[in-house]
């Protein structure tokens, strides 16, 4: 069980006042706050252990990359990875995306096809666009249904022997979806011989997963939202297919040897990370993930369905807010919403001054932010350090912010 | 009256309302009782870049002097963009062109005065400063 008001003390920031209003802070899904264990962590890497990895002989570097080299393991164990090789570090999701867009789509036919959904965020729809007009590929979109859900009669017609990859949300940033990873896989399984790859970008801080266990391919993941620092993030695949993946990226550290005409690449997981690595980064993420097994995944995963649930009645109570979200039992604590004839932009700059932080705009889901003709939605996600109360100050300040409104 | 008086005018007024609330509260009002704008001004031509909301703006050249027309589909952006034309409007290019107030600094509204990425009254500033170098050159 998670005591919100015990764990919020780990988060400095949570000592702020905004407007002279304690912070509720609802805006995890752009970026998680951070815990001091993590801040600690990354000022004592600067502090004490400084040097760049795999590269020295001396005792500093060889902490540092002894330290860097040990979160591929934590990460292993948070993901149930076959292998600690299996975890390469990127910069965030979006890197990822781009990564395996280019990594895969050069060893395509034209007229193969990729599979995304209607809801899907830009880093996991702009790179495969890329690809498919590089190698003339073709994109089709799952329908996403009036509950906001995934059409799964429609991505079952999608499906056939032009199918080479299917990249779908895990965890939608802008309804809280949840697709059943486990069925479309089988689905994929049954009918194609593609690659299936999840945006893990939400899906990851908030629910226990298990990646042999779920039998996908790939997965992307970000580690700012998750509590830990900007800048890093993880592209998990399966090591048969990592093994036969060309990097996109050249230059140091991911070389076997180097002539004037040509190189080999060092064996995964270093192949596909170039140059300097986000060390630090990596080591404070390596921290996040502690605190978040410590916690327990699936107290995390309760928390945020409980949370859901009571942040869902609640917001479904106030007169005029149009709220987009899925009506299955199952869902994430994010709530995209908006107000007939208000802007979304007026009512976040509203909540402000009650020291209510949400976002607006499209969310980077303008697509089917289009598809709703909605220009903006302003958007409200839980993590683990928000509680029911946080929520009660977001409608209230909802509510009264309508009244100025109108 | 000059820019900086204008300024100067908004300034004090503002100052009587002591929170964020308040202000925007203030900023509604402003865009509740703005001039209607003629919808075959509402193009791309006159968009300002860079707001989260739609801003449009709109100079016209009389007697050498510039107004401006403005508008918005929010309403805060409205009530500023239409703060921003008054200050600007009924003066002559070139002393747009060389005024140097940091409105930022002087109206203290944090949040939508910043120059952060979709955040539009920098970019309402610049439009007026870019329109106002073009006809002064």
């Amino acid at each position: 069980m998670i005591k919100v008001t015990d764990l919020k003390k780990d988060f400095p920031i949570f000592e702020r006042e905004i407007n002279g209003k304690r912070l509720t802070y609802l805006d995890s899904g752009a970026t998680s706050q951070k815990p001091e264990v993590v801040i600690n962590e990354m000022s004592n890497v600067y502090s004490n252990i400084n040097a760049n990895v795999h590269r020295g002989t001396y005792v500093l570097s060889s902490e540092t990359t002894a330290k860097y080299e040990d979160v591929r393991n934590k990460l292993k164990d948070f993901i149930n990875a076959y292998s600690s090789d299996e975890i390469i570090f990127t910069k965030g999701c979006t890197e990822g995306f781009n990564f395996l867009a280019n990594s895969i789509c050069k060893d395509l036919n034209p007229g193969d096809e990729i599979i995304l959904s209607e809801i899907e965020h830009h880093a996991n729809i702009i790179p495969w666009q890329m690809a498919a007009d590089k190698y003339n590929l073709k994109i089709k979109y799952v329908n996403i249904t009036e509950s906001f859900t995934l059409d799964i009669e429609h991505f079952e017609n999608l499906l056939s022997s032009n199918t080479k990859v299917v990249s779908i949300v895990g965890e939608s940033n802008m309804s809280g979806m949840l697709p059943d990873i486990k069925k479309l896989n089988s689905l994929i399984r049954e009918k194609t011989n593609a690659l299936y790859i999840v945006d893990g970008a939400q899906l990851v801080p908030h629910r226990k997963i298990d990646v042999q266990d779920l039998g996908i391919d790939f997965i992307c993941v970000s580690g700012h939202k998750m509590l830990g620092p900007t800048g890093i993030g993880v592209v998990w695949g399966r090591k048969e297919l990592l093994e036969k993946l060309d990097p996109v990226y050249g230059g140091g550290d991911m070389i076997e040897e180097v002539f004037y005409e040509t190189a080999t690449w060092a064996p995964i997981p270093h192949k596909f990370e170039a140059g300097t690595p986000p060390y630090v980064e990596a080591i404070g993420l390596g921290a996040a993930v502690d605190y978040l097994t410590k916690l327990d995944m699936k107290n995390v995963e309760k928390h945020s369905d409980e949370l859901r649930l009571y942040a869902k009645n609640k917001l479904e109570n106030i007169d005029r807010l149009n709220i987009v979200h899925t009506n299955s039992n199952l869902a994430g604590c994010t709530f995209a919403m908006s107000v007939e004839g208000v802007h979304s932009t007026d009512v976040s700059l509203m909540l402000d001054t009650f020291g209510v932080a949400v976002r607006a705009g499209h969310h980077c889901v303008q697509p089917f932010h289009r598809k709703l003709n909605l220009d903006a939605t302003f958007r409200a996600t839980g993590y683990i350090y928000n509680n029911e109360e946080d929520f009660d100050i977001l409608s209230d300040a909802i509510e009264e912010s309508i009244k100025i409104l109108t | 009256m000059s820019i900086q008086e204008k300024v100067d005018d908004y300034k004090k007024m503002l100052a009587l309302f002591p929170n964020a609330q308040e202000k925007y509260q203030y900023l509604i009002e402003q865009a509740k009782n703005s001039e209607d704008f003629p919808e075959e001004l509402r193009i791309d031509e006159f968009k300002v870049n860079g707001c989260q909301s739609q801003v449009w703006l709109v100079p016209e050249e009389k007697e050498d002097k510039i107004f401006f027309k403005s508008d918005s589909d929010a309403l805060i952006a409205k009530g500023l963009v239409t703060l921003i034309a008054s200050i600007y409007s009924d003066e002559s290019p070139s002393d747009i062109a060389n005024s140097n107030i940091d409105l930022m600094e002087e109206f203290e509204l944090g949040v939508i005065l910043s120059p952060a990425r979709r955040n539009g009254a920098f970019s309402m500033l610049k439009t007026i400063k870019e329109v106002s170098q073009k006809l002064a050159d």
